[in-house]
């Protein structure tokens, strides 16, 4: 009797005093069961010795103030905080979080630090919270570390009838990335997109510190990218006059996103993936709505830029160029996936000019990458590709390319010893479209190529490092989820995406290895923190096991 | 030269046929004459009506609103824009008259649709000539005007200001195969707010569902406030905010009712019940027990003490309140998925089952068919016709009434069992019709865990289910539709739209327009449906790029 006592009691406390609420987890986390509570007059104090701190920390500030004050979560146990009241009715009030960057440390806008290349982007941070109302603290070397300590600070806090408190101080967190890109990927070309919800997801991308947004803008079904001196592009190949990102558009996503700490990768896909070039070049595209289109493309229109065309080459390295200059990213992806030989060998031009000058259609793929591959080069940009362009030909790319393994996470290793750099997008792992039917028509029995359905339990099992040796580690810069739009509009962008790009999220800032039944009551904390926010995340559970702590609904227990 | 030309005319037969019909009528004709809305367009009723009930002139106005609102482009390259030289010079419509034909009774679409199932009269013809003069639904009762003018509002899109049609004259003979046409909503595994249940009514109607079979409580929660046991609610629900009134009830069955929808509310008993004990722990036998899955399908345990005569009339007091509460001639008392093994570690339902003297299976079962006859019999008294899940009539021997309705839901394979036994049938089977399959599972500490029901079911797939599949033909009547299911484990309002729209009009077609349908010729008519929700503010998602649903066929596999 008595030892069942005890283990009910320490049990149960045990349980109730554990905080579910930080995602990604922090590196290092120390925490207490200390209540404290958000002073009505609570504020946030910018660096004192910064003579004029840039605009995008002000706005964060403002916004995290705000966050605080509007988020109104009831915390997920039964009674939504109800059996907070005699915890935090006596705590302490904390006035004031104060932010300050280590001496010594370059002052630049969280803008300009999240669109520094890779390697360089700092985002570690240190935060406390004293359990006794002195001030807390927000710590780093760059202002992309302290928003991302500010976000931190903003999922701590919960509302239980007027009063924002938080119950694990005093906290102590020390924090940086696993790894330096955890990206996004959206397709806005299958179907397109208002920039309102390409804002909103990118609200809860930084929710998640969710560093790059992937934008494969265009594709062979449309062609949504208005490119100063390409406009013709847009105006022939988008679905429609409003289906346009125009230039003020990409100023406007590209600065939301990176006061953010967010970087816009673009991705004009080449040489595949152009049917849309040939609404207003009809001359640059071979095999273009040739029928049927399975034998010319992967998805139908088919349609693929005349690559060994010499003035098709020019032509696209001077769109890079043009495209190089909207996004300040050191990085633009050429794409590069899916390319239909079939498509070239039909094409009598392509053989012509393959012909005439004796070269094969491998050589003029490596020419037509080197073009547009210099252009980027040229304006500072840091290629990436999709894993063909390494493993399916022999081209002479240059060693920083970034190579995203999309087919298999089998293909990881392949490329590794090839020396490149790998952003994991596998399919088997990180697409969130599978799983969902076939969109192909006249299909009954159709499903997904690419099923079954990405759980957020399965992506959260990846291990980046699988199949490699120590000396590929470093190859390893990070990975992303993608949403490819068949069969996403407005209308499911939310729930499909949210929260399960959140497990990518945390596999890439924690590092791998995270325990899946220890995650769950933190992702549905972040979860339902997105749905206070306006963000349409669905439910993991039914909000029964939420409140009664996921643990007790464990398939054994 | 002129097979070419032949072939060319081939290729304009597909462009002018029209994808726009959902579920596609019985019967129709069309031409390939534009139609113009007249700005003075409106819906007259015929003296035929009499005083034409508030509900059909409530729906008689939401019809002229979304003529004037869906502002829908037609699913073509341009949107449109190629039609203009065809609707330019034509006609306009300036009047739809609504008749009902000699001797039919008024009733409201509300009464008529809360009819039982076998009685209900959703026949209509429509006519719309290309002249100009008038057009016509002509029905026997108001819910067929009402079905007659849910297709009239199909025929149109909008181009830069113009409402037209390109398909008349129209002509339209149009009866459900199935009287029988479901949707099921699971409101226990989490909360839905009224207006989402308000709107899935609303696309519900559009596609011509007219059951709503509202899955309200369940063990994870107790919504709905049933007077006279309001603290099931009180303590069972999860939160006041997340209540059922009998207000809202109230609201939604009358919403439903307009819309010609009956509402078919379900209490399932005795398993699924642990938040009754929220507010009676007495009357639950095994409640919160671990592990869990030992003792129910998911978690939290929990079972009526069936046997326990006090809890036994408690229940079937409770459907009695219910019943009054829904005017349906339907009332489900559920029965899925009771766990034996719950009760046999009971010890208040073994004493009562140990004294009978009988052996535990008979005991078991004797109890049951006590208390399943006492629901029943309170439903009977309030003139309600039982449902029941498939284990009621496939696991016990239980003396239920011949009127009972089945649904079957763990496999359509177990449809034959059903009507071997004699039982009409409504179809919801996992295989062909959960919408919450293939999205993994939801359960926690549970790496590789997909969802119980695995792969998720496309709209295709639905589509091809054969009512009728391994049934002799006298046993043809006993089949009296189906539904989609939506349980909701992992959805709330974040999702509700997209998860089930526009897949749950796969079942709405079927059984409607009876089965057999082509799945590619489907395809562009669905992409209509889909869009023209969403201009009504539901969030149906695209099945294809937009591309695709421009270029009818075109994304086809062998194109």
């Amino acid at each position: 009797m008595f030892l069942n006592a005890v283990f009910a009691a320490a049990s149960l406390l045990a349980a109730v005093c554990h905080v579910d609420a930080l995602w990604p987890l922090p590196r290092s986390l120390s925490e207490g069961t200390s209540a404290l509570r958000l002073s009505y007059g609570f504020h946030i104090t910018l660096p004192p010795d910064i003579a004029s701190p840039p605009l995008d920390l002000i706005e964060a500030v403002a916004r995290t103030q705000a966050y605080l004050f509007t988020d109104n979560l009831g915390r997920l146990v039964v009674g939504r905080g109800a059996s907070d009241v005699s915890a935090f009715e006596t705590a302490p009030y904390l006035p004031e979080l104060t932010l300050s960057l280590a001496p010594g440390s370059t002052v630049l806008s969280i803008t300009a630090e999240a669109q520094k290349p890779l390697g360089e982007r700092d985002e570690a941070y240190t935060l406390t919270v004293p359990s006794n109302g002195s001030a807390a603290s927000i710590t780093a070397t760059s202002t992309l570390g302290l928003f991302r300590g500010l976000t931190t600070f903003g999922q701590l806090w919960y509302e239980y009838d007027g009063t924002i408190y938080a119950i694990n101080t005093p906290l102590e967190v020390e924090d940086s990335p696993a790894y330096p890109y955890r990206g996004l990927l959206l397709d806005t070309a299958r179907n397109y997109f208002p920039v309102s919800d390409l804002l909103r997801q990118l609200d809860a991308m930084s929710m998640v510190k969710i560093n790059q947004f992937h934008w494969h803008v265009v594709d062979s079904q449309s062609f949504a990218l208005q490119i100063p001196g390409y406009e013709e592009l847009a105006e022939y190949g988008a679905y429609s006059p409003q289906m346009i990102y125009s230039a003020s558009d990409v100023v406007e996503i590209v600065s939301y996103a990176g006061a953010r700490g967010i970087d816009v990768l673009v991705e004009i896909d080449t040489p595949g993936h152009t049917a849309a070039i040939g609404d207003a070049h009809p001359d640059f595209v071979a095999c273009n709505l040739a029928r049927p289109w399975a034998d010319y493309a992967a998805e139908p229109p088919a349609g693929q830029l005349r690559m060994a065309n010499k003035t098709v080459a020019e032509w696209t390295a001077g769109l890079f160029s043009a495209v190089a200059e909207m996004f300040p990213s050191t990085i633009v992806s050429t794409g590069g996936d899916e390319v239909n030989t079939y498509c070239y060998q039909e094409d009598p031009e392509t053989q012509a000019i393959l012909k005439a000058s004796d070269s094969t259609l491998e050589e003029a793929l490596n020419t037509f990458v080197m073009g547009t591959h210099g252009a980027l080069l040229k304006a500072g940009k840091t290629p990436a590709v999709w894993e063909e362009m390494v493993l399916d030909y022999n081209l002479t790319l240059s060693n920083e390319t970034l190579v995203l393994v999309w087919i298999s996470s089998e293909d990881v290793q392949a490329v590794a010893e090839k020396g490149f750099r790998v952003i994991h997008a596998a399919s088997n792992y990180f697409y969130l479209d599978c799983g969902a039917g076939e969109w192909i028509g006249d299909d009954p029995s159709g499903n997904s190529w690419c099923d079954p359905f990405k759980t957020w339990q399965y992506t959260y099992t990846f291990d980046p490092l699988a199949n490699l040796t120590t000396e590929q580690y470093p190859l390893i810069m990070g990975g992303q989820q993608n949403l490819w739009t068949e069969q996403s509009s407005p209308s499911n962008l939310d729930p499909i995406v949210w929260p399960r790009a959140a497990s990518s999220a945390e596999v890439f800032w924690s590092g791998a290895g995270g325990n899946l039944t220890a995650a769950l009551p933190r992702l549905h904390d972040v979860s339902f923190r997105m749905q206070q926010r306006g963000i349409n995340s669905i439910p993991l559970q039914p909000l029964w096991a939420v409140q009664d702590f996921a643990v007790v609904l464990d398939a054994h227990v | 030269m002129f097979r070419k030309a032949v072939l060319v005319a081939g290729f304009l037969a597909v462009v002018s046929r029209v994808d726009a019909l959902w579920p596609l009528p019985t019967t129709l004709s069309e031409g390939t004459s534009a139609l113009r809305l007249s700005y003075g367009f409106h819906i007259a009723v015929s003296p035929s009506v009499g005083f034409p009930p508030l509900d059909l002139t409530e729906a008689i106005v939401q019809t002229q609103t979304y003529l004037l609102t869906d502002d829908l482009g037609r699913l073509v390259v341009g949107r449109g824009a190629s039609d203009v030289s065809a609707f330019e010079t034509a006609a306009y419509l300036s009047e739809l008259t609504l008749t009902l034909k000699p001797g039919s009774e008024v009733n409201s679409i509300t009464t008529e649709a809360q009819k039982p199932i076998e009685e209900r009269d959703e026949a209509y013809t429509l006519s719309v000539p290309a002249n100009g003069s008038a057009a016509v639904i002509e029905a026997t009762s108001t819910l067929g005007l009402f079905r007659g003018l849910t297709t009239f509002s199909q025929l149109w899109y909008t181009y830069e200001g113009t409402i037209y049609a390109v398909n008349t004259p129209v002509e339209i003979d149009d009866t459900p195969a199935y009287p029988y046409r479901g949707l099921l909503l699971d409101t226990a595994r989490n909360y839905f707010p009224v207006a989402d249940i308000l709107r899935t009514l609303d696309a519900m109607s559009w596609v011509k569902i007219n059951e709503f079979h509202w899955h309200v409580v369940d063990s994870q929660s107790f919504p709905l406030e049933i007077p006279g046991y309001e603290e099931l609610a009180t303590y069972g629900a999860y939160g006041p905010g997340m209540v059922y009134t009998a207000a809202d009830v109230e609201n939604i069955v009358s919403y439903a009712g307009a819309r010609g929808i009956d509402v078919l509310v379900e209490i399932d008993t005795p398993g699924h019940t642990a938040a009754i004990a929220d507010a009676h722990p007495d009357y639950v036998a095994c409640n919160d027990a671990r592990p869990w899955a030992d003792f129910a399908n998911e978690p939290p345990a929990g079972q009526i003490r069936f046997a326990t005569p006090d809890v036994a009339s408690w229940t079937a007091g409770l459907f009695t309140a219910v019943s009054k509460m829904f005017p349906s001639s339907i009332v489900s008392t559920g029965g899925d998925e009771i766990n034996q093994n719950c009760y046999e570690k009971d010890e208040p339902t073994m004493t009562i089952l140990n004294a009978t003297g009988e052996p535990f299976a008979e005991a078991f079962q004797n109890a049951l068919n006590d208390f399943v006859g006492g629901t029943h019999s309170a439903l009977k008294s309030a003139g309600k016709t039982p449902a029941v899940w498939e284990e009621m009539v496939l696991d016990f021997n239980l003396t239920l009434a011949d009127d009972t309705l089945v649904l079957v839901w763990i496999s359509s394979d177990d449809v034959k069992a059903v009507a071997d036994k004699g039982f009409r049938i409504i179809h919801a089977a996992s295989n062909y019709f959960y919408l919450d399959c293939g999205g993994g599972g939801w359960v926690g500490d549970y790496p590789a865990g997909d969802s119980w029901c695995d792969p998720f079911k496309t709209w295709q797939y639905s589509y091809t289910f054969d009512p009728l599949a391994n049934l002799t033909s006298d046993q043809y009547h006993l089949i009296m539709g189906g539904q989609h299911n939506l349980w909701t484990e992992q959805s709330s309002a974040s999702n509700l739209d997209p998860i089930v729209w526009p897949r749950a009009a796969a079942s709405a077609e079927l059984f409607w327009s009876g089965a057999g349908g082509n799945v590619t010729a489907a395809l562009p008519r669905l992409h209509d449906a889909s869009f023209r929700m969403q201009q009504r503010g539901v969030n149906s998602i695209p099945l294809q790029p937009l591309w695709c649903a421009l270029r009818p066929f075109e994304c086809d596999l062998t194109w």
